[in-house]
């Protein structure tokens, strides 16, 4: 059986790079049809993704890592591999994304083909999902920053696919700067463990000669903390988010989105939990926590004030992000105090939330692109009953909003509720201010399911409900089935993801146990295996997605027999609601920004709205209004205080440089004459 | 025929004085077509050179370096040079950055320069060759400084010949010549950027109506 496992590993690991790679070259081959490209490259990356799946399990199953290496003539290189339980469940997400989005874009791509080459774009989101793969597999740091690089390069010549609109050269521009301050400060922490170690293999990271002196380890927290947080989108460092993501096309979104950026968490836990495991300061977990705490918070704020869908889920990609990296946080806290159980859970329900927020932000992003290839616009305020056209994508999408939503018994619910108990269950900690800072996060993060919920009913509701506000909404047709496919795997593997729990709790228990030592599924797993109690001795609370899910079955058919049996007749009478005897219009419709004014009035502190209103009366009276004009902002402080002034800064010392680019021939030849004189000079 | 080696070394100096001695030629010279004659006559100095060192040492493969020089740089590129001219009609006077005067102080200082610089290297060195390694970088230096010198392009390309000669020089009479395989390499370069630079020179004229690289500047934002 084990050798079994091996066995799939080694060679899933070679289907999947040879897969891969033909995607990446082949559909050049075909440059005569863009049909023939388009289903070689998604085929391919479809076939990659099934031989990824099974790397990614059969390397959580396996019961030591497996490594690869292959030395090459550069020093400190090694294109080196290690397949351990983390990277396998991060393939795992890459793949299980990848096959749905692959089966998605098939149909997507479709309407660039007139416009764009279908055979680079194909190959280029090959590369990307290889590089991905290879990002969490590698175990070289050098290794690792080179395929890093390629993930970050691809991924921008995707989001620039429609380079023809300058807000996208613009969107584009901006990830490029901010992916390549992240690897910078990725890069300093690299260079750190190969000052003290003096190596590049992530085996010496993990087994120093020496112990690595406190100030470093610190050091390395800190540039690992915004190198990878740059990815991730942590507040404040998320400004490219909802930029990048809503200008690249849809099915490269939601690999951006749901995949790419979890890429980040995978390089936290790598260096944390692996490199510097054991005891950290509490303050290290304690940063993490609030860092995550206020993402999901602001995150969610400014997702609720966006009519943009796409930037929509961007901003929500930043509030997912802050919930996984409570759950990290909190257990960094736990294995600070020498509490292992807890410190798994809190690890586990971040995973968990990893791989749930990989699955229905996918999901999500394939619906907005269903949207966007049915109406051609990205505004939600020109969508509208959408249901009636589209109901299957209307359906998915839902399926994807419940989720992310986290209400029961889909998988948000299930890894937000660790996520709850693992915070809850602070009071073990001897430290007084922690014990009242976790609760308190804990309370952030309920707030953050409340309006995540808000603006999931507000997105739902907007764009699918009630009569369709435009032209595009009306027109609209349902997409083809090679879409539909592609949104009903991912919606499987969310509904999946939130009845099985006994199923995933044990495969992450894998993981988790490898950094603290302890094994917590079976006590976990509780009730026959149908339902969850992370009390882990203490009676504390436990929970049941199955049952909560027959109960909800039951229920809700019961609740409207007995309302039939006991309310008498049903009588059915067909007039307007609400209409006051008008007939009723699009323009009558609750509006997103309408649906929102509350919240923005509660917030304004955080929100600073500017409101212009401009009104002109008739001539003849001044009560009669003949036109209204409303207009409203919210204030992108992050961008306003933090940004704008280094970027101000940094354009006064590049004219300062302009001067010697003069732009003439000789002296630039000149300056290499002199340089070579001085060089020349300098050595004798 | 056996050379003395004293007599040997002798001659492979005067040669590479020799070449040295175009180079001022160059600068100092006032006509286009003129420059390329005078580079032409650097090369089949060059050439003797290398066929000397040949002949001094027994390594063979240096003829056919010797032999590719002649062919390329003695005759087609040249050729290609002045048709450029023509086709162009920029015979006329060259354009100067520094005028004829100082440009040849700075050169007399470059030489002096790189003998300076090479000093430690060629005391260190035991090949009949050793002394010319100065003069090679003397070259070097000058073509660069025609390059930064003169404003036009065709004269540009020149100034880069020139640098391709003294590297050869320098190659020749330091390590007696690369292997023949580096030199196969770099003869098909200089080919193709005489070439490219052809090409880029009739761009640059359709552009600007004119070869002066410094209107290049209208390039920049």
């Amino acid at each position: 059986m084990f050798f079994d496992l091996s066995w799939i590993v080694h060679w899933g690991l070679l289907t999947v790079v040879g897969l891969l790679g033909i995607g990446i070259f082949l559909p050049s081959v075909f440059y005569r049809n863009a049909h023939v490209q388009n289903f070689v490259a998604h085929g391919a990356a479809m076939a990659g993704s099934v031989a990824g799946i099974a790397l990614g399990i059969a390397g959580l199953l396996a019961p030591t890592a497996a490594t690869f290496s292959v030395s090459s003539n550069l020093p400190l290189l090694t294109f080196q591999i290690r397949v351990d339980p983390l990277s396998s469940f991060f393939v795992l997400i890459i793949s299980l994304s990848g096959l749905a989005v692959s089966q998605f874009a098939v149909g997507y791509v479709r309407e660039f083909e007139a416009r764009y080459s279908i055979g680079t774009m194909g190959g280029l989101y090959n590369a990307f999902l290889l590089s991905m793969i290879l990002v969490v597999l590698a175990d070289n740091g050098f290794f690792f920053l080179i395929v890093w690089e390629i993930m970050s390069l691809v991924s921008y010549f995707l989001v620039v696919t429609e380079h023809e609109k300058a807000e996208t050269r613009y969107a584009g521009f901006f990830y490029l700067i901010m992916t390549h301050v992240g690897t910078a400060f990725i890069i300093v922490a690299w260079l750190v463990f190969y000052q003290q170690a003096g190596s590049f293999s992530f085996e010496i990271f993990r087994h120093p000669p020496a112990p690595i002196p406190e100030g470093f380890r610190t050091l390395i927290f800190a540039t690992a903390l915004i190198g990878f947080g740059t990815k991730a989108g942590i507040i404040p460092l998320h400004v490219w988010l909802p930029y990048a993501h809503p200008a690249a096309p849809s099915h490269i979104s939601a690999l951006m989105s749901g995949v790419m950026i979890k890429t980040a968490i995978y390089g936290l836990v790598r260096v944390y939990f692996d490199f510097l495991g054991g005891a950290f300061p509490w303050w290290w977990g304690f940063l993490i926590l609030t860092i995550g705490a206020v993402s999901a918070l602001l995150g969610v704020m400014y997702a609720l004030m966006e009519h943009d869908l796409k930037s929509l889920l961007a901003y929500h990609s930043v509030e997912n992000i802050g919930i996984i990296l409570m759950g990290i946080g909190a257990g960094m806290i736990f294995q600070s105090y020498g509490l292992p159980h807890l410190a798994a859970l809190g690890l586990l329900a971040g995973l968990y939330h990893t791989i749930n927020h990989a699955m229905f932000k996918g999901l999500l992003f394939m619906g907005a692109g269903s949207l966007v290839h049915a109406t051609h616009t990205r505004d939600m305020e020109e969508y509208g009953g959408l249901i009636r056209k589209m109901p299957w994508t209307a359906a998915f999408f839902l399926i994807g909003a419940v989720s992310i939503s986290a209400l029961p018994p889909s998988n948000g619910f299930v890894s937000e509720w660790l996520t709850f108990q693992s915070l809850f269950l602070s009071f073990q900690i001897p430290d007084l201010l922690l014990k009242i800072i976790l609760p308190i996060s804990a309370a952030m993060l309920a707030l953050t399911g409340v309006l995540a919920m808000a603006c999931f009913a507000k997105a739902f509701g907007i764009s699918f409900l009630a009569m369709p506000r435009s032209a595009h909404a009306r027109e609209a047709k349902e997409v083809p089935l090679t879409m539909r496919i592609g949104m009903g795997l991912l919606a499987g593997f969310c509904l999946a993801l939130g009845f099985a729990p006994m199923v995933v709790v044990p495969l992450l228990d894998r993981v988790t146990a490898g950094f603290t030592g302890v094994t917590i599924a079976e006590k976990i797993v509780a009730g026959g295996g149908f339902a969850l109690a992370p009390g882990l001795g203490i009676g504390f609370a436990s929970i049941s997605t199955p049952v909560l899910a027959v109960l909800l079955a039951i229920l809700i058919p019961a609740a409207l027999l007995a309302s039939a049996a006991l309310g008498g007749r049903l009588r059915k009478r067909y007039t307007k609601t609400w209409g006051c005897g008008i007939n009723l219009k699009p323009r009558m419709e609750y509006t997103a920004t309408g649906f929102t004014q509350p919240i923005k009035q509660v917030f304004d502190m955080i929100y600073r709205p500017t409101v212009k209103l401009e009104t002109e009366m008739l001539e003849e009276s001044r009560y009669f209004a003949k036109r209204m004009r409303f207009e409203t902002h919210i204030e992108p402080v992050f961008q306003k205080y933090l940004y704008d002034p280094v970027v101000k800064v940094l354009q006064k010392l590049a004219d300062r440089v302009r001067v010697i680019q003069s732009g003439s021939l000789h002296v630039y030849l000149a300056y290499i004459f002199v340089t070579l004189l001085v060089l020349l000079l300098w050595v004798r | 025929m056996v050379i003395h080696p004293d007599l040997g070394s002798q001659l492979v100096n005067l040669c590479s004085a020799l070449l040295l001695l175009t180079c001022f030629a160059i600068i100092a010279q006032r006509r286009l077509s003129a420059c390329v004659d005078l580079f032409a006559l650097q090369s089949v100095f060059l050439a003797v050179t290398a066929a000397l060192v040949a002949f001094l040492t027994g390594a063979h493969h240096i003829y056919i370096a010797a032999a590719l020089t002649v062919v390329i740089k003695v005759i087609i590129l040249p050729r290609i040079l002045k048709a450029v001219i023509e086709r162009l009609n920029v015979k006329r006077e060259l354009v100067l950055n520094i005028n004829i005067p100082s440009s040849l102080l700075i050169c007399g200082a470059l030489v002096i320069l790189a003998f300076y610089i090479t000093q430690p290297i060629i005391s260190l060195g035991f090949l009949l060759t050793q002394d010319s390694l100065a003069i090679a970088l003397s070259i070097v230096l000058i073509g660069f400084f025609i390059m930064i010198a003169r404003k036009k392009a065709v004269t540009q390309v020149i100034g880069f010949l020139v640098i391709e000669n003294g590297l050869f020089l320098g190659a020749t009479a330091a390590a007696y010549g690369m292997p023949l395989i580096v030199e196969l390499g770099v003869f098909f370069d200089i080919l193709v950027a005489g070439l490219i630079i052809g090409v880029y020179t009739h761009r640059l004229q359709d552009t600007f109506d004119s070869v002066d690289t410094s209107k290049l500047t209208g390039l920049k934002e």
